[in-house]
């Protein structure tokens, strides 16, 4: 038989060019969309901190208001924790993050250009502990594993500063292990963790699973600290001001309705995440977190994040007020309708 | 002489290339550049994080490999040798061996706990295989020449053919098999580390600093990874070279 190296080769090389043209063509197609901005992408997060998002989302409210802008769809992306959800936006995918207060930090610190126009949320996360284990003062914790989410996120700088002023070395004493809210489930459940702080709704699922009960909540660590904001891209912020001008007051209705309306706002978050709607409305009424839209309230401990994030070697600089605020839109919504 | 001059030049000007392209691009988000690389090396090194870190991934590392050679070889050893066996066990194995080491990363956990024996078993999954099919191979292919030379000059038994004949014979076989696990189960150390097995090791300081999208760490601890995989690989072909298989030098050379 008589080898043919070139018809080998030819074989090899079509294969690869056709593989590699199914992969190009999709870039092309996005070049040739109009310039005029016609759809807003979203981040979010499972967690009932972010139902405003949800709400606006199921009502409606975010086509039917950003219409007279020009935004015909919207578009949204479900994220475990903060910190993917900040890479996303440091690559360009999303446009406006509802997301913890502390991953825009290190994201800002790195070069991510946007800023926080709105608060979302307070509080709201617990610290579960595996039912065998006593629990008296946070000292019992000392040797244990605790699972939460990945460095430079909310619980995890929220944790490490409450173990700090309690005298535990979050480095040496314990053991944090960073991952999403399901993993560190699993991890609790099957015994490889021995507590866990995460946000809710996950206390309230691993409580009504039985083998954990939560001892301490978020706000008995750092009273009224600041937790889920709304984040807008610096390119939004300056291409498109009206946009997020209503962006935010939508944000403030949709806001306003989930707190007067609980039982819906759990029916909302139970149809968008899967979470049954009788352990969504248990985790509204056990958590001790707090819906809110003033970015004014979550300003004091973002910058106190800020400065712990600085301490931790997690950002280079000390960021200020103003490298991560945009406060103009709030307060020309507010006073609009305070004239109304 | 010359073959090293051209190599450090080839060096040097992929540094100069990368420093411009960084330079140019100016963002230390996309491409940190090498000056930028290089200071974040000295600051890990000069905080002892660095070491610390490469200890937990070669204990990981040593875990997963000791399993594999314990296990590959044997089982290769028997599968090459024993027809039945072979016969009885191969279907299981083409069965298991298609399914990427990270599919098991689940069951490690559960039943490893999140320790150090969790990582090391995902490694020994994707280092395993390599070695094994290396190893049966080297006894199929055995010059039957040997095997009857053996049994004439008075060597009949099982255990005698296999270890004074075949396994010399398949070593260089198992060399390689060796080798290339060591490649596949380094790039599982990543994977491995990656569910938090611990807060130190190469592979989780990645995902540490890629939470905190400081890519200057994150690409320092990958080019460590890769030069610590080239000391091991240059390493293992020294000792095998020269004590290994110091037999078969002038066999073709």
């Amino acid at each position: 038989m008589i080898i043919q190296p070139f018809k080998i080769i030819a074989a090899i090389l079509i294969t690869g060019i056709i593989l590699v043209s199914g992969c190009t063509s999709t870039p092309v197609q996005k070049e040739d969309e109009p310039t005029g901005l016609t759809e807003l992408s979203f981040g979010y997060q499972p967690s009932t901190h972010q139902i405003a998002y949800m709400a606006a989302d199921a009502k409606g409210w975010w086509l039917e208001d950003l219409a007279p802008y020009g935004i015909t769809s919207t578009r949204d992306y479900l994220f475990p924790t903060g910190a993917p959800e900040m890479q996303a936006m440091l690559a360009g995918e999303i446009d406006v993050a509802y997301v913890g207060s502390t991953p825009p930090l290190s994201a800002i610190d790195q070069g991510l250009e946007a800023k926080i126009v709105a608060g979302a949320q307070t509080q709201g996360s617990d610290l579960v502990l595996a039912t065998d284990l006593s629990y008296e003062s946070p000292q019992d914790l000392v040797g244990l594993k605790i699972a939460t989410f990945p460095t430079g996120t909310l619980q995890d700088t929220v944790l490490r500063k409450w173990l700090q002023d309690n005298d535990i070395d979050p480095k040496e004493d314990v053991t944090i292990l960073g991952m999403g809210g399901a993993n560190a489930i699993t991890a609790l459940a099957s015994g490889n963790v021995d507590a866990v702080f995460l946000p809710h709704p996950n206390p309230t699922i691993i409580e009504s699973e039985g083998y954990a009960r939560v001892i301490v909540q978020s706000g008995e660590m750092w009273p009224n600290h600041a937790c889920c904001v709304v984040l807008v891209s610096q390119e939004l912020i300056d291409e498109h001001p009206d946009i997020v001008e209503q962006i935010v007051k939508t944000h403030i209705k949709a806001t306003q309705y989930i707190i007067d309306n609980p039982d819906e706002a759990a029916q909302i978050f139970s149809d968008d995440i899967g979470v049954s709607y009788d352990i969504s409305s248990q985790s509204i009424q056990d958590w001790d977190g707090e819906w809110v839209s003033d970015p004014n309230i979550e300003m004091d401990t973002a910058l106190e994040y800020a400065k712990v994030q600085y301490d931790l070697g997690y950002t280079d600089k000390l960021l200020t007020k103003d490298d991560l605020f945009d406060l103009s839109f709030y307060n020309k919504v507010i006073a609009e309708m305070g004239e109304e | 002489m010359r073959r090293r001059k051209l190599e450090l030049m080839s060096i040097a000007s992929a540094i100069i290339i990368w420093e411009i392209t960084a330079r140019i691009i100016n963002k230390k988000i996309i491409l940190p550049s090498f000056t930028e690389v290089g200071a974040a090396f000295l600051e890990l090194v000069s905080e002892g994080e660095l070491y610390r870190d490469t200890i937990t991934s070669l204990n990981y590392f040593a875990i997963g490999m000791g399993l594999a050679i314990a296990v590959g070889i044997p089982l290769g050893i028997m599968m090459g040798w024993f027809k039945t066996f072979d016969k009885a066990v191969d279907p299981i194995i083409e069965i298991i061996r298609p399914i990427p080491p990270l599919a098991w990363i689940t069951f490690a956990i559960m039943w490893f706990g999140l320790t150090k024996y969790a990582a090391g078993f995902v490694i020994f999954v994707g280092a395993v295989f390599p070695i094994l099919v290396n190893t049966y191979t080297g006894f199929r292919n055995t010059p039957r020449v040997l095997v009857e030379s053996g049994k004439v000059l008075g060597c009949i038994k099982n255990r005698d053919l296999i270890f004074r004949i075949a396994l010399p014979a398949a070593l260089p076989a198992i060399a390689t098999g060796v080798r290339v696990g060591m490649g596949v189960g380094w790039m599982c150390v990543v994977a491995a580390e990656l569910f938090a097995v611990s807060t130190y090791g190469l592979g989780w300081k990645i995902w540490h600093w890629n939470s905190l999208h400081h890519m200057d760490m994150v690409l320092t601890y990958m080019l460590v990874l890769g030069l610590i995989a080239l000391v091991i690989d240059r390493l293992f072909r020294y000792i095998v070279q020269e004590w290994w298989l110091k037999w078969q030098t002038g066999v073709v050379v």
